[in-house]
């Protein structure tokens, strides 16, 4: 967590990267998301029920890839930046154990307002969840 | 189980367009604060009202994915009355997917105003698109819904669109 670290609109251009988020999903992890989403879907808790869809395991839940890649996007740009739009596909599975890391670069910086382009990646390198954010940042002075 | 994918989307497609409201109750920032750590997150601004009113909230606030995160807001469904896969609850406003399997295709999302504790939200909710495609191993439907989450004073707080795969 990057308490009181501010990012500003100056700090930022197109093709800057974001630091990377590393997420460890555990299967505690998937039990409590699903309790707090009120999420009952067997796949995300049942392994018996995931292997018969032929899943290796539990799987993480769309909703929290969703949740690491925007807190990539909120630890990099600081408490008085302001996420105005955010989204992301869920293009390949992720199961406790895996590693997952977030991250991405600016893609446009324009009157204060930056936009992102994000990914999530596994520990072979493959793609869960591309991602796409807008942040209004403040300016310096 | 055989359930005729074509007859489920020209099912849903009746429904386009048509949305409900559904009154989600009070917001707390307890549940909004179990969301954060279920999701390894720790940040003073779902935590600390000191450092939520530094950079300009009036309040702590709930983590952005939260209201679009939760699937079901009402007690239920019982656990007799849930599908095979488990689902049964608000995530597809009751449209008619019966015996086929879900997944989370990923959202869209505007941010228009901080959710805080204590609000009264309301969520007006319905389905935008469904399209029948081929796929590898046969036809699926991609659905998208659209969420509408308002307070008490009916000021939009959270435009969702989530996409649904239903095979």
């Amino acid at each position: 967590m990057m308490a009181g670290k501010q990012l500003l609109f100056e700090d930022v251009k197109v093709g800057t990267a974001l630091p990377a988020l590393i997420k460890h999903p555990t299967n505690v992890e998937l039990f409590r998301f699903s309790a707090m989403t009120w999420n009952s879907h067997r796949i995300h808790y049942d392994k018996v029920y995931a292997q018969s869809e032929g899943y290796p395991d539990v799987l993480v839940q769309s909703h929290l890839h969703g949740c690491f890649l925007l807190q990539a996007v909120m630890d990099w740009v600081g408490p008085r930046s302001r996420v105005l739009g955010f989204r992301w596909q869920n293009r390949g599975i992720a199961i406790p154990g895996d590693v997952l890391t977030c991250g991405g670069k600016v893609i446009k910086a324009e009157s204060g307002v930056i936009e992102c382009e994000l990914e999530e990646r596994n520990q072979k390198g493959e793609l869960c969840a591309p991602g796409w954010a807008r942040v209004e940042l403040p300016r310096r002075g | 189980m055989s359930v005729s994918i074509p007859a489920v989307y020209e099912k849903v497609k009746l429904r386009i367009g048509k949305t409900e409201r559904v009154k989600l109750g009070t917001i707390r920032e307890r549940d909004f604060q179990r969301f954060a750590i279920a999701a390894g997150n720790s940040d003073p601004l779902f935590f600390d009202g000191a450092a939520a009113k530094a950079a300009g909230y009036s309040a702590i606030i709930a983590p952005p994915l939260y209201l679009s995160s939760v699937m079901g807001w009402e007690a239920g469904p019982p656990e007799e009355v849930l599908r095979s896969d488990g689902t049964g609850g608000q995530e597809v406003a009751a449209l008619p997917v019966e015996g086929l399997r879900l997944m989370g295709g990923g959202q869209d999302l505007e941010f228009h105003h901080p959710v805080t504790d204590g609000m009264e939200v309301t969520m007006e909710l319905g389905p935008e698109s469904v399209e029948l495609k081929d796929g590898r191993s046969g036809q699926f439907l991609v659905i998208t819904l659209t969420r509408r989450y308002r307070d008490q004073s009916d000021r939009l707080l959270v435009t969702c669109r989530e996409t649904f795969i239903a095979r």
